[in-house]
């Protein structure tokens, strides 16, 4: 077993199954990160993103790139929904953060039980085939889905990194992630920000249930064990640190699938709690890497206002 | 008293009784005329789009056999409850089956509903027919609960022997979803195939959310078997097959009945090829009265059965009560649920239109012919049919 085509086939395929996990952490980190929000309502835009997708091309026989287009509009259709009927009207009426947070596994069940009377429990993947042909390079099998897959997520990586970097709002969002009262004293509007943030959120989820609607299939309750993942892999890679959560999605699945060259495959789902269970027991505040260190610092400077999301 | 006109009176109420015994008196004739027998199903709650294709395949039985003179001219009956597949509102039907209606037997399916409402049966003594459950304890529920429908190890059991004694394979890889029913069949699998001469050389399980499974695919690749056996479930399965076409395993890959549906050969294509999955009731293939059915619910419903293979038990079960009550109704023996039980014990075995032949073994379990099915040439084709 232990042998090098093995050992980098394990690593090829985990690198390109992770690509749908990255941006499920994004999404998910993103929204913790400026919102403050545990948005568990992501598994609902995530299932609505997908069965756009699924209407788009097997019902009305649009092309894939059709299909993309469709998820990532459903899911900021979905988050546009959540934030200005819900978030929106909670943080008016000054709702606890645990009143927000029941709403979100309340509303993730609503939409997946809406999507399982229009759709059933069927499952179903996107296109009619979920087979990709393979390449075999170096004693490695790529599959036609890999590396477009991956191509993908780098591109939404590089494109949010660029707009929280280059951009008025991407800035605004940063500010109002640090510290959203003084960020309203300067005059930015909270509201939009908000709104800004989860739209982006639920686009991401779009393109990562193409990608995971693409290549297996869905059901409208997977999204919530797809999110799980999400879940874990933000609290690995640090709260608050959306660079850090899409790095965690990467190592967690490489290490789950690596862990069956140790371990009997049966424990490869144990291992994953076994890390979050550890990882929360450890490191409450997320495990930081050394250059994260000073926003820890500005984030500890900031005044009590911030202080609630620190659980 | 004095000032009523009894003889009048009397004679009115009299009339009257006259004709309310004659009506019931009559009313009771009819109903030893005809034959009841109870079905318990889900027509309400999640699960009515199966519960009522089946009861409907049932209607269309009973209709058929009350057509061709019934039980030997006398009226097949079958009075219909829900059940919701909830336990509680199970036992609620049941209860009015046996004390209202008076039935000797039942149909019910949904294991929570056959195991809760098996104490009842017993203690009534009044046969409970479970028709589409399939977990091995419901043959232990008591001397009144049999089952039509095969318990879950018959086919796993058909395709472990028919893989190592007639396609000879001698080296077997079990892959297999870690829960209860893939951990259970992955031992009936192995047990099988290894008493039947063959040597299981990887024994692999994944995680129900597992996403990806490379890692044990890998290591059956490395274990080099000459067949693959897969316990899946429906949502999974198609992409595990798929991820070991891509990693360059191309012997034979065996399944159970989760795997048989025209959308794997859509989903995979070219790797569906060498599939062989497993139906307990004949297909549209295999028999023309199964095709005949099918051509009837798209004439009259507009769309296939949900859950064929289920609706075809659920049609056939009338059949074998109406045989029960036949043989009884020629014997002249009082219907109760123990002279029902007796004598379907002795006729023992029975010929039903769309499931073929049907017998019941000492241990309330039944023998069933497994059919297997092949994917080869970009369609689901019959490979063999075992236990015949």
């Amino acid at each position: 077993m232990f042998n090098v085509t093995v050992i980098s086939q394990i690593m090829w395929t985990s690198l390109a199954t992770s690509s749908y996990f990255v941006l499920f952490a994004l999404s998910f980190a993103l929204v913790l990160k400026v919102n403050k929000v545990f948005n568990f309502a992501q598994a609902g835009m995530m299932t609505a993103g997908f069965y756009a997708a699924y209407v788009a091309v097997r019902h009305l026989g649009l092309p894939g790139p059709a299909g993309l287009v469709a998820a990532v509009l459903a899911g900021m259709l979905a988050a546009f929904v959540l934030e200005r009927f819900g978030f929106r009207v909670l943080r008016e009426r000054r709702a606890s953060a645990m009143f927000v947070f029941i709403f979100t596994l309340v509303a993730s069940q609503f939409i997946t039980y809406a999507m399982t009377l229009v759709f059933g429990t069927w499952p179903t993947t996107i296109f009619e085939s979920m087979f990709w042909p393979v390449k075999i390079i170096g004693d490695v099998a790529v599959s036609a889905w890999d590396v477009p897959a991956i191509a993908a997520t780098l591109a939404v990586l590089a494109a949010l990194w660029a707009f929280l970097r280059f951009t008025r709002y991407g800035q605004f969002m940063i500010a109002v992630a640090d510290n959203s009262a003084l960020a309203e004293l300067y005059g930015i509007r909270k509201d939009r920000v908000l709104m800004l943030t989860m739209l982006i959120a639920g686009a991401i989820g779009g393109i990562g249930m193409f990608l995971y609607g693409t290549r297996a299939q869905v059901q409208p309750a997977a999204a919530t064990e797809l999110m799980l993942f999400a879940v874990a892999a933000t609290i690995l890679g640090g709260i608050g640190n959306i660079w850090g959560a899409a790095l965690a999605a990467v190592v967690l699945g490489m290490v789950q699938n690596a862990s069956i060259l140790f371990i009997p495959s049966a424990w490869q789902g144990f291992l994953l709690f076994a890390f979050l269970f550890f990882a929360i027991v450890l490191f409450p505040s997320g495990f930081h890497f050394p250059e994260s260190r000073r926003a820890l610092k500005k984030m500890r400077a900031a005044p009590a206002a911030n202080s609630g999301k620190a659980g | 008293m004095t000032q009523f006109t009894p003889s009048r009176r009397l004679g009115l109420t009299a009339a009257l009784a006259t004709a309310l015994l004659a009506g019931t008196s009559g009313l009771a004739l009819a109903q030893q005329a005809s034959y009841k027998f109870g079905l318990a199903m889900p027509l309400t709650g999640g699960q009515a789009l199966y519960g009522n294709d089946q009861v409907k395949a049932a209607q269309w039985a009973v209709d058929a056999i009350n057509a061709k003179g019934g039980v030997n001219g006398k009226k097949l009956e079958m009075i219909v409850l829900d059940t919701q597949a909830d336990p509680q509102v199970g036992i609620q039907a049941v209860n009015r089956l046996i004390s209202v209606d008076k039935v000797p037997a039942f149909v019910t399916a949904w294991s929570g509903v056959v195991k809760a409402v098996a104490p009842i049966a017993n203690d009534n003594k009044v046969v409970e027919l479970s028709v589409g459950a399939n977990a091995p304890d419901i043959s232990k529920l008591g001397d009144y609960v049999y089952t039509t429908f095969p318990l879950a190890d018959v086919d796993i059991r058909a395709v472990a022997q028919y893989s190592a004694k007639e396609m000879g394979k001698k080296k077997a890889a079990v892959l297999f979803v870690n829960n209860e029913t893939g951990i259970g069949s992955a031992v009936v699998y192995r047990d099988t195939f290894t008493k039947a001469g063959g040597q299981v050389v990887a024994y692999e399980s994944y995680d129900q959310k597992a996403t990806d499974f490379t890692g044990p695919l890998l290591k059956i690749r490395a274990s080099n078997p000459e067949i693959i056996h897969l316990q899946g479930l429906v949502a999974e399965s198609p992409q595990v097959i798929a991820q070991a076409r891509q990693l360059g395993i191309t012997v034979p890959i065996t399944s159970y009945s989760g795997v048989y549906n025209p959308k794997l050969i859509e989903q995979l294509g070219a790797a569906a090829e060498g599939v062989i999955a497993t139906s307990l009731a004949p297909g549209v293939a295999d028999s023309p009265a199964v095709a005949e059915y099918v051509a009837r619910w798209q004439k009259e419903v507009g769309r296939a059965p949900n859950g064929l293979p289920y609706t075809q038990y659920l049609h056939d079960t009338p059949y074998l009560v109406a045989a029960v009550f036949a043989s009884l109704d020629k014997k002249g023996t009082p219907v109760t649920g123990e002279a029902f039980r007796k004598e379907m014990l002795a006729i023992k075995s029975f010929d039903l239109p769309l499931t073929g032949k049907v017998e019941f073994s000492d241990d309330h379990t039944v023998n069933k012919p497994v059919y297997l099915v092949e994917v080869k040439g970009g369609k689901w084709t019959g490979k063999a049919v075992v236990n015949k």
